[in-house]
């Protein structure tokens, strides 16, 4: 109902190219656009939100061409990464006049209604030159939600804002995707990514690195050995043990006790370990993974 | 007849007088206004009507119209915060056209209606020669609106261009060749207020031709803008 | 776990190599020289992108145009005398003057104050009012190139011509005092003008509108006067706008058409002390500018 899609898409500026052969399809939920800075984010953002013309491939909104098709808007969303010039409007006219544009039937009420669900009723009646960064950002967000789209894009939308402000900014964000809205935002900070998003896309210098859950695109990277520790009462019995072991790649013990074993089957790996302990006699204490976390995949991926 | 978005009108009038702008966009007329009162009240009848010419119709009036259309479209523009107005289903052409009416009327109301007051004040005896430079006034200042507002949306330096234009172009160049009256957005007006006063001398176009070119520069420059806007771009890190 | 036991002690930073500049440094002199010589290139574009070079070179091209016309006449034609004097040039170029001083002044003091980068430069041993003086003295050279080069050039045109040295240099050194003069003012109304409205394309029509309105407006007054015969209004009325001071002061030293010449020692000593005055004015107030925003 409301997919965005890329097919093939690229674009670039004389000699350089922003953003290299993507394809992607982005549904409902909240994804997370992620990549270095310099990556073709906000380029991809333009792309999807109608500001920028692709120079090959298409982007789709529900099958719908999004370049100059001005109607699109009723059902998208837009937080730009710039800031609101408009320092002379109060946060109020500002998100009323968003209403007024959209052609809804009580602008008010969408008014009030956008203002609520991003707590800044209070703040409202005074002028946008007044705020803070994190207030402005909330009332860009309420202008973009005064008409209950179906696709919301979000450009770095956690850029200078303080802690509690990003945690409200995060539970919302969630519940719009929980609502069954597509939710895109793009961020170079791995921890608001992790948080928030459970489908990610990656984008590494204008190209489409992986797409997907991050644990899946982890266990996905089979060129890579996955790293465990494992803590055992006789490690060097079972590093001696697992050695021998063909799906294992590397052994390294540890100082503060315990290995660090790099392997390049896990399938097998997990079955032969438990057999491979009791016949050594070893007890296995603990077993833990330790680069599934999404900064070890993206620090792998931009690395490549 | 194209619709205007009462919305986008209400927010360039705003972010027209809502700055330091406003001020100096009034303080123009003020100072013609207050001058022609000056020498009204210190000479006779009639002294000083040139006055309405070289420094009203051919200094101020085009001031006023840079002003004007430099402030509805400029700021926004150049900081990429038209997008909040853009990414809405409104046709870019009606963005384009309610931000140009804003900028018309200002210039109606502080550049060519100056001109019938100042002249009305230094001869209340010729009130068609007045008349005849608030029509005149009321044309070319419709066709610079326009044309500065075409150029506003293309270049930041929109400002400086649109002066050298009509400083050095209309101005400078205007004055040494005749034939520049044919591209001369003032001499188009001159011809028309001569055409409603015999007072004022025709730059010799002919009227058709006057009032055909200003039409079609100020539709052009307008359609010009609102295209401009269809295919806007929003930067990223650059 | 915060026990290690005794297998670590205590860090050591090592001396990579790291030295601060401990030679001597240059003082406070140095930096206004180098400030003032950066914003005399800027004013030109150079140093900068190439577009920025494109409006002050154009300007300066159509500015030196007539000169070189001239001087190509006198040396082919051979004229017996100057068609238009070294005083009357920079009368008639005032337009380009004009949009020079206006569009070139932001360059040098709107950009630092609009994007805040006026503090890295307060930030050194540089008092504000040492900055607001070389931005000031950068636009002056910038300004008074443009003036002076077509009086040298219609100078070295005469020399060549063959026309008398010792009348031509008097004029020439007489020009270009009064050229002098009128920068001065130029500079100071567009400096002040754009390090109050930081937004560029407003100061630009800001200082175009007050320059050459107010030229227009006292050329108007100006008319009228000599029309009405009381050429004394016209005469006040010249103290109040540069290109107007320039017409009354060169007709007096120069025998620039002016329409109400100043009369009487009296008269001609006002626009001197008016020029001054105005030039005066104008830094005072720009050294305030910077003063008030540095905090000092």
């Amino acid at each position: 109902m409301t997919t965005l899609t890329l097919d093939a898409v690229s674009r670039w500026y004389g000699n350089v190219v922003a953003v290299n052969g993507i394809s992607m399809t982005v549904g409902p939920g909240v994804t997370g656009l992620l990549g270095p800075n310099g990556a073709g984010k906000t380029t991809l953002i333009a792309l999807m939100a109608g500001f920028l013309s692709p120079s090959a491939g298409t982007v789709t909104l529900d099958g719908e061409q999004i370049w100059r098709n001005t109607d699109v808007y009723r059902r998208v969303g837009l937080v730009p990464e710039r800031e609101i010039s408009f320092g002379y409007l109060t946060g109020r006219q500002f998100v009323l006049a968003n209403a007024e544009l959209h052609g809804l039937t009580d602008p008010g009420a969408a008014t009030e209604r956008a203002l609520e669900i991003v707590e800044m009723v209070d703040p409202a009646g005074r002028r946008i030159g007044t705020y803070s960064k994190g207030m402005r950002q909330r009332v860009k967000l309420a202008s973009a939600l005064v008409h209950d789209p179906g696709v919301l894009l979000l450009d770095e939308p956690f850029n200078g804002v303080d802690p509690r402000q990003r945690l409200h900014l995060m539970g919302l964000l969630q519940r719009m995707g929980a609502e069954g809205r597509t939710v895109l935002f793009s961020s170079h900070i791995l921890e608001e990514v992790e948080q928030v998003a459970r489908q990610i896309e990656v984008v590494v210098s204008g190209r489409h690195a992986a797409s997907g859950d991050f644990g899946a695109i982890r266990r996905l990277m089979t060129d890579r050995p996955v790293q465990y520790v494992v803590v055992s009462d006789d490690d060097r019995r079972l590093a001696a043990a697992l050695i021998a072991e063909p799906s294992v790649v590397g052994v390294t013990v540890r100082d503060r006790g315990g290995l660090d074993v790099a392997v390049s089957d896990l399938g097998s790996f997990v079955v032969r370990l438990p057999l491979l302990a009791r016949g050594a006699g070893v007890r296995l204490v603990e077993l833990t993974p330790t680069d599934e976390s999404l900064e070890s995949v993206f620090a792998y991926l931009v690395s490549a | 007849m194209i619709p205007i978005n009462a919305t986008i009108a209400r927010l360039s009038f705003q972010a027209l007088f809502g700055r330091r702008r406003g001020l100096v966009l009034m303080l123009v007329p003020a100072l013609l206004i207050g001058l022609a009162v000056l020498i009204r009240v210190l000479t006779e009848q009639g002294v000083g009507y040139e006055l309405v010419d070289s420094v009203g119709f051919t200094l101020a009036l085009p001031i006023v119209a840079l002003l004007g259309a430099s402030a509805v479209l400029g700021p926004e523009v150049d900081d990429g915060s038209i997008v909040y107005l853009l990414a809405k289903p409104v046709s870019r052409h009606v963005v384009a056209t309610s931000k140009y009416v804003v900028g018309w009327l200002a210039t109606l109301a502080f550049g060519a209606g100056p001109l019938f007051v100042a002249g009305m004040v230094i001869d209340a005896s010729d009130p068609q020669r007045a008349l005849g430079w608030l029509v005149g006034g009321a044309v070319a200042g419709t066709t610079y609106a326009a044309l500065f507002l075409g150029l506003a949306s293309v270049t930041r330096h929109a400002v400086v261009v649109g002066l050298l234009f009509v400083l050095l172009w209309e101005g400078l160049l205007g004055g040494l060749l005749r034939g520049i009256r044919w591209l001369d957005l003032g001499a188009w007006g001159t011809e028309v207020a001569s055409a409603i006063s015999s007072s004022i001398t025709a730059p010799g176009t002919g009227l058709t031709y006057a009032v055909t070119a200003s039409a079609v520069i100020t539709l052009g420059s307008v359609w010009f803008a609102g295209d401009r806007l269809r295919s806007f771009t929003m930067r990223g890190d650059e | 776990m915060a026990e290690r036991g005794a297998v670590e002690s205590r860090g050591v930073i090592h001396d990579l190599g790291y030295r601060p500049y401990t030679g001597p440094r240059q003082g406070e002199g140095a930096i206004a020289w180098a400030l003032f010589v950066n914003g005399f290139l800027n004013a030109f574009g150079i140093g900068r992108s190439g577009k920025s070079k494109v409006l002050p070179f154009l300007l300066l091209a159509l500015n030196l145009l007539p000169a070189v016309i001239v001087v190509g006449a006198m040396v082919l034609i051979g004229l017996p005398d100057l068609p238009i004097s070294y005083a009357q040039y920079a009368s008639t170029t005032q337009v380009l003057l004009g949009i020079f001083v206006a569009s070139q002044a932001p360059v040098l003091f709107s950009r630092d104050l609009r994007h805040g980068s006026i503090t890295l430069y307060l930030a050194r041993p540089l008092r504000a009012t040492h900055y607001a003086l070389a931005r000031w003295a950068a636009l002056l050279a910038a300004t008074l190139v443009f003036l002076l080069l077509p009086i040298l050039m219609l100078y070295v045109g005469t020399l060549l011509g063959e026309l008398d040295a010792g009348t031509q240099t008097e004029d020439a050194a007489t020009a270009a005092l009064l050229v002098v003069l009128l920068a001065l003012t130029l500079t100071g109304v567009a400096g002040l003008i754009a390090s109050v409205s930081v937004r560029r394309g407003f100061a630009v029509v800001a200082t175009i509108a007050v320059l050459l309105l107010g030229n227009g407006i006292v050329t108007a007054i100006q008319g009228i006067a000599t029309e009405q015969e009381r050429p004394r209004i016209g005469e006040i009325a010249g103290l109040f706008s540069p290109y107007s001071l320039y017409r009354g002061a060169g007709a007096a030293l120069a025998d620039l058409d002016s329409l109400t010449p100043p009369t009487g020692a009296g008269m001609e000593a006002a626009y001197y002390v008016a020029f001054v005055a105005l030039a005066a004015l104008c830094l005072g107030l720009l050294v305030l500018r910077y003063r008030k925003v540095s905090g000092r």
